[in-house]
């Protein structure tokens, strides 16, 4: 009698130790998703401005969706999407599920970042020439300002991914001409920043939902 | 802590766009997708745009398999308020994004919305016990 009072208070206290697990880790995720928010609010409408300041230079017609390119072709930006799945039981096999996004600008991770190593103090931009690429697609640089007056090579990481993302910047805004004003490009800035924000949000959703999940559960069973 | 078993999906997934010309030509340039079909990934709405052909692309987006996320400006989700709430799939995930014209009103929120109902009923069903 008393062993099965004493597990029954244990199962008690396990469960409200849970739920009020569940209810920080909700707490954080909906503060974080308020600021999220705010975020994106903020690079939307400077998104919004820049936009429209392109269009008061080019014009209305220049900068419009019956210029947008309805031959077929794939999107430059995509979502790469994992789910992880919790053995706790759910009510619910959706709310079971907690996807985790992240993007893929431009055919590449957004979050990595190109390591860039300085030769004698010098960006690879700043080195007086370049020798040529590596079989694994990294840059070779020579310098002959060095101090000690010898030649230091050194290998970077592929500037070339930059220039293809570059290129595929520039690729995206073609529809709206061959020459578009910076203010355009700016705009394009800001909505991949936008882009991110909104992965965040995504990510951080699907933590509300989980924790809204496990509290659901712990109420039934209670 | 549950153990957790990660499941790579098929990558590369899209975001669709349900929002208004300006929204959509911003983001069209990075995330605009034509199928061979001329399927697309956005509905622009504007102020000829119908509540059922909102309705409709809501349904077709959320049921396609190749959308990850879901964006529409907070001020289309009003008109199909039911529709967004009673959306309770993990993917694709619904965002509610502000307008030009609307700013984001968290009130308006589906998912603060349902933790708004959660902590309701939460504070009905202690007062019962």
């Amino acid at each position: 009698m008393g062993t099965t009072a004493a597990a029954e208070t244990e199962g008690r206290g396990e469960a409200v130790g849970e739920e009020d697990g569940a209810i920080l880790q909700l707490l954080d995720s909906l503060d974080g998703y308020i600021s999220l928010m705010g975020s994106l609010s903020s690079s939307l409408r400077q998104g919004w401005l820049e936009l429209s300041s392109a269009r008061h230079s080019m014009g209305n017609s220049r900068i419009s969706s019956t210029l947008f390119d309805m031959k077929p072709h794939s999107s430059a930006t995509t979502v790469d999407l994992t789910v992880s799945t919790g053995e706790s039981p759910s009510h619910d096999a959706d709310q079971a599920m907690q996807p985790h996004f992240s993007l893929l600008k431009w055919g590449s991770r957004g979050d990595e970042k190109s390591p860039s190593v300085e030769v004698d103090g010098k960006t690879p931009s700043q080195a007086s020439s370049c020798s040529g690429r590596t079989s694994c697609g990294l840059l070779l640089l020579k310098t002959d300002d060095s101090d000690e007056g010898g030649i230091s090579a050194t290998i970077y990481p592929a500037v070339a991914a930059d220039n293809q993302v570059r290129k595929k910047r520039s690729k995206a805004l073609s529809m709206f001409g061959a020459l578009v004003p910076p203010k355009l490009r700016v705009a394009q800035g800001s909505f991949e920043t936008s882009l991110e924000a909104i992965i965040e949000i995504a990510n951080t959703r699907s933590t509300i939902l989980s924790a809204l999940g496990r509290l659901q559960t712990v109420d039934l069973r209670s | 802590m549950a153990n957790r078993v990660q499941i790579p999906t098929n990558n590369s997934a899209l975001i669709a766009m349900i929002a208004d010309e300006d929204t959509v030509t911003g983001f069209f340039a990075g995330v605009g997708n034509v199928d061979l079909r001329r399927n697309t990934n956005y509905l622009i709405v504007d102020s000829k745009t119908t509540v059922k052909a909102i309705e409709d692309a809501f349904k077709e987006f959320t049921t396609r398999e190749d959308i990850a996320i879901v964006l529409i400006s907070q001020y289309v989700a009003n008109m199909i308020r039911f529709l967004v709430d009673s959306y309770n799939k993990a993917v694709p995930a619904i965002l509610e994004i502000p307008s030009k014209d609307h700013p984001y009103d968290p009130a308006h929120d589906s998912v603060l919305s349902r933790v708004r109902y959660l902590f309701s009923s939460e504070s009905v069903s202690s007062g019962r016990r």
